[in-house]
């Protein structure tokens, strides 16, 4: 069973630390609120599986692309927040245009099938 | 599972992390109108399997191989725990092969592959053979070893080195007294001002010589002590220095001690002191090789300039020697001296491993040693193998289990190797116990010239490394047929209570088993083992039996000096006859003669000769081996005369008129044409009026190595033109050789108690000294033979014992239908048999191709030795044999209602 995590992981992996890296350019965020944010924006299709969601953060913390901090939220909870970094903004801009070279990729193959 | 505090504490976080995520969804929804209870059960399931995504989430953090590596060990202690019948036998298994080889490469570590230990090794050059530790030479000027003022003229013109040093051996037997205490034999060396300064060693109490204390002018009374010296005769007192020391009667000031690593250059002897090397004729009466042109017997060390590689400084060190072969300083040399100077070349050597004599000798044979401990490691791993493999066909339950839970086949693998390798570092342990005991005792039997071969084979971080690679290497070895087995368990049929008897899956029950397999490789490996080793002693044993021409046993050999006594000229051929006199006339005393160079003493005479009416001999045919011989020398010696007279005490006198010569010279020179009255002369400046005229020719005898063609030899009677300096006696007793020692010992000392006798040795044990390395391969090997045969008679006997366990059942129904107990026997012995067969031919042919490989190591041996392979398969046979009876004699007992219902 620890197979399926790891193989989803790795598939979507480019893709999530994007949609992640994405949301923190909104300003920081708890691991919650990533996964609600996700989904929200992508109008309930992205739905972020915690065990997905849980390692990337770390994963991309080990990365030196955001950094933690725990805080307390409004109604005294403490919560883990994340931010992105200068190295994480760079880390987007790449992911972003490798991003949108494999879309335009994908749609160039798709056209000729409609004609 | 006790973690480090820091890991724990991101446990910790990650915990909180989560249960604040889970918190917080909660919250929403029972914003959203839901009961909390519910709310919190939805999110835990939305969640998903919490624990699974703390476990990737840890992967993460990449610390996960140190903490499975932690479990695994735990996992294989307890293993281990639990069978200690197993664990004991596989730990000392491993222990003795492991040993073994730690024990091989400890001498080899020390003999051949450490540096000294001095500063930046790599820089040391030795100019000069490395390998002649104890030479001194006289006559013409050479490049293996250099006279005083050949050293000087190098170290003048040389431009390569920031020092040039000098060594030489303090021979002749010194003694040492400490305020009129017992003399003491000591070992040392005489140094130039500036060995310590170019090895780069400093004192630690005191201080080492400077140029001050030796130069071309002189040298200052003192010297150096080493730290075991200190320790032994000083017991450690700091008020060492300024002390006075007699070395053989002259006093020297003892001015500084040298570190406790530092043992000197000369690698596999151990040094007591360092004396500066102008002091040489005081501290050796009688001899001054510090002044005389024609002595060789400097051994030169220096360091190269920083920047400089070895290759340029052999090339401009030979550039140099060449510029001083042609110089003005050339020639005080004769003609032909000269000439041999201008075509020599310099040896030129790396020296950061020091010099040493016994190193060339043991160079081969401690290799060969090496890869017959390799073999026997290699037995000692099949046999733990088997044992894994026996045990694990118990395990596979437990394995089926894991594998039922959810591990991975690859974690069960890792697991297992984990745990031999485990295994392997406890055998390796103890295997370094084993080797220190052994080491200690190995060294005892490869003498060398001072009777003992003090090398450092204490553990030193290579040692160490080594070991732990092996370890890692055996463990990974032995486990890897067990490990590889456990991964094809198959779930169902191994939680099946059928597993524990009869079907192991896998195939206990077909003929080709892993574990018949690998007892047939370790017959292969033991019938290599036994092949060498028969090789081996089959060579020592014909060694033994060389016909040296003459009788070699009740023969005593002893060498003195009659020189430091002060005797010379004819009062020294005098001595001599006066001191045969007494010896002949002693009780056990058949018959008494001396001579220059003896019967293997280590030195060697060669001359170049002119034959009246051979005047185109070539350069090399000129150059013929000699001695200078007493009278009666053959007849003493029971050496047959095949023409003409042995040396008569009338020969001995002012000039030598005749000469004995050879067979062998009898046959090269004068062919068909009678020797006797044949007429020749030394070619030199000395000897170019002296002709002498051959009175007798006499069989061909081995005076110098057993196994070296004869060559062309002439002797000359001693006489006052060439007078020896150490000169041997050679005594034939009729049989108790410690009291004639003891008689000849006491004759010496009442002729003239100033006289030291450096060594008095019965003819046999000079051979055996000459023969050390073959003495030394031919035991070992034997021993490890032995050894080889026992590890593979043990796993014989274990691979019967299990598979006759495992078959219990089907031996108990083939008895019920009729079988009788012998047939039980016959077919597990056929069985054993069977391996065995397979095992040796494939070892036969792999022995005989590789003992090719030792060609050079044997003697009249041929690689197929027939005697050493017949006894070798004899030997493993019967223990076949002895191993398959026991347990087939134990299940053809077994009452076969028993094993029927055996579970």
């Amino acid at each position: 069973m620890t197979k399926r995590y790891q193989n989803r992981i790795e598939i979507l992996q480019g893709t999530l630390d994007l949609l992640i890296l994405q949301t923190l350019q909104w300003g920081p965020q708890h691991g919650y609120g990533i996964s609600q944010a996700i989904r929200i924006s992508s109008g309930d299709v992205l739905d972020v599986e915690t065990g997905s969601l849980y390692p990337a953060l770390h994963r991309l913390e080990r990365e030196g692309w955001i950094k933690s901090e725990w805080k307390v939220s409004d109604n005294n909870q403490r919560v883990k927040e994340y931010r992105i970094m200068a190295a994480g903004k760079r880390q987007l801009a790449a992911e972003r245009s490798r991003w949108e070279r494999l879309s335009s990729a994908i749609a160039g193959v798709l056209k000729p099938a409609e004609e | 599972m006790k973690l480090p505090m820091w890991r724990r504490w991101q446990r910790e976080e990650l915990d909180e992390e989560i249960r604040s995520h889970i918190a917080m969804a909660v919250r929403e929804r029972v914003e959203r109108g839901e009961n909390p209870a519910e709310a919190e059960v939805r999110v835990r399931r939305e969640f998903g399997n919490e624990v699974q995504v703390k476990e990737v989430t840890h992967d993460m953090w990449g610390w996960t191989w140190v903490e499975r590596l932690w479990q695994d060990l735990r996992y294989g202690a307890r293993m281990l725990a639990k069978s200690p019948g197993f664990t004991v036998i596989a730990v000392v298994t491993l222990a003795l092969g492991i040993g073994a080889n730690t024990s091989i490469f400890s001498i080899i570590n020390a003999a051949l592959l450490r540096n000294l230990p001095v500063p930046n090794p790599q820089e040391l050059v030795v100019v000069g053979d490395p390998s002649r530790v104890h030479s001194l030479s006289t006559g013409s000027p050479q490049t293996s070893i250099f006279s005083t003022d050949l050293y000087r003229e190098l170290q003048r013109n040389q431009d390569v080195f920031t020092g040039l040093a000098a060594t030489s051996d303090l021979s002749g037997a010194p003694t040492v007294t400490i305020d009129n205490g017992a003399p003491e034999r000591i070992y040392g060396r005489l140094v130039s001002g500036n060995y310590f300064s170019v090895l780069g060693v400093n004192a630690v109490q005191g201080s080492v010589f400077t140029g001050e204390d030796d130069n071309e002018h002189g040298a200052k009374p003192v010297v150096v002590i080493s730290y075991k010296y200190w320790k032994r005769r000083f017991h450690q007192d700091a008020n060492v220095i300024g002390k006075t020391i007699r070395l053989d009667g002259y006093p020297l000031t003892i001015v500084g001690v040298t570190p406790k690593e530092f043992t000197g250059e000369v690698v596999g002897d151990y040094q007591d002191m360092w004396v500066p090397m102008m002091l040489q004729p005081q501290v050796m009466p009688g001899r001054d090789y510090v002044h005389s042109q024609t002595s060789y017997w400097l051994t030169l060390i220096g360091r190269m300039k920083p920047g400089l590689t070895f290759a340029q400084t052999k090339s401009q060190l030979d550039v140099t020697f060449s510029r001083i072969a042609n110089s003005g300083f050339a020639s005080k040399y004769t003609k032909s001296e000269q000439d041999d100077l201008k075509k020599a070349k310099l040896e030129v050597y790396p020296g950061g491993k020091g010099i040493s004599g016994f190193r060339k000798r043991m160079s081969e044979p401690l290799v060969l040693m090496m890869l017959v401990v390799g073999l026997v490691l290699l037995i000692a791993c099949v046999n733990v193998a088997n044992l894994m493999l026996a045990r694990s066909a118990s395990r596979q339950r437990e394995i089926a289990v894991r594998l039922a839970i959810g591990a991975t086949t690859s974690r069960i693998v890792r697991q297992v190797l984990t745990e031999s390798v485990m295994l392997a570092c406890l055998g390796g342990t103890l295997g370094l116990i084993v080797a220190q005991w052994g080491t200690k005792a190995l060294p005892f039997m490869v003498p060398n010239r001072s009777g003992e071969v003090p090398l450092d084979t204490s553990p030193d971080p290579v040692v160490l490394t080594f070991t732990f690679l092996v370890c890692v290497l055996t463990g990974i070895l032995f486990g890897l047929v067990p490990a590889l087995r456990a991964r094809r368990v198959q779930l169902t049929s191994a939680l099946n209570s059928e597993m524990r008897s009869g079907s192991v899956s896998g195939g206990g029950a077909s003929r080709w088993s892993a574990g018949r397999i690998l007892v047939a490789a370790q017959v292969t490996l033991s019938v290599l083992v036994l092949f060498i080793a028969g090789l081996l002693m089959q060579t020592l044993r014909n060694l033994q039996q060389v016909d040296t021409g003459y009788e070699r046993h009740n023969l005593v050999v002893m060498r003195i000096d009659p020189r430091v006594a002060g005797h010379k000229g004819s009062n020294y051929i005098a001595f001599c006859n006066d001191l045969l006199q007494r010896i002949r006339s002693l009780p056990g005393v058949t018959s008494a003669t001396y001579s220059g160079n003896g019967l293997f003493s280590g030195s060697e005479s060669d001359s170049g000769i002119v034959i009246a009416g051979q005047a185109n001999l070539s350069e090399k045919d000129r150059q013929v081996f000699n001695d200078t011989v007493g009278p009666n020398y053959f007849s003493a010696l029971n050496v047959p005369m095949l023409q003409g007279r042995d040396i008569g005490p009338q020969d001995i006198g002012e000039h030598p008129k005749v000469a004995v010569i050879n067979e062998a010279m009898a046959r090269k020179y004068f062919g068909e044409q009678n020797a006797l009255g044949q007429v020749f002369h030394v070619d030199d400046d000395e000897h170019v009026d002296i002709p002498l005229q051959v009175v007798g020719v006499a069989r061909d005898i081995r005076d110098h190595s057993l196994t070296d063609a004869i060559g062309p030899r002439f002797y000359t009677p001693v006489n006052l033109q060439d007078l020896p300096g150490e000169i041997k006696f050679e005594v034939r007793t009729t049989g108790n050789a410690e009291s004639v020692v003891r008689d000849i010992r006491g004759v010496v000392k009442s002729v003239d108690p100033a006289l030291k006798i450096p060594s008095i040795n019965t003819l046999d044990g000079l051979i055996d000294d000459w023969m050390d390395s073959q003495i030394f391969v031919a035991q070992l090997s034997g021993f490890f033979a032995g050894l080889a045969l026992v590890l593979a008679c043990v796993g014989l006997y274990g691979i019967s014992a299990y598979s006759v366990a495992m078959r219990t059942r089907e031996l108990g129904v083939r008895m019920a239908l009729g079988a009788k107990p012998r047939d039980v026997i016959g077919m597990v012995l056929k069985e054993g048999f069977l391996i065995v067969l397979v095992g040796a031919a494939v070892g036969v042919p792999a022995a005989i191709a590789g003992s090719h490989l030792l060609r050079s190591m044997l003697f009249e041996v041929t690689s197929y030795d027939p005697r050493a392979l017949t006894v070798s398969l004899t030997v493993l046979v019967a223990v076949g044999f002895f191993a398959s009876y026991l347990p087939a004699r134990k299940a053809s007992r077994v009452d076969p209602m028993v094993s029927l219902r055996y579970e």
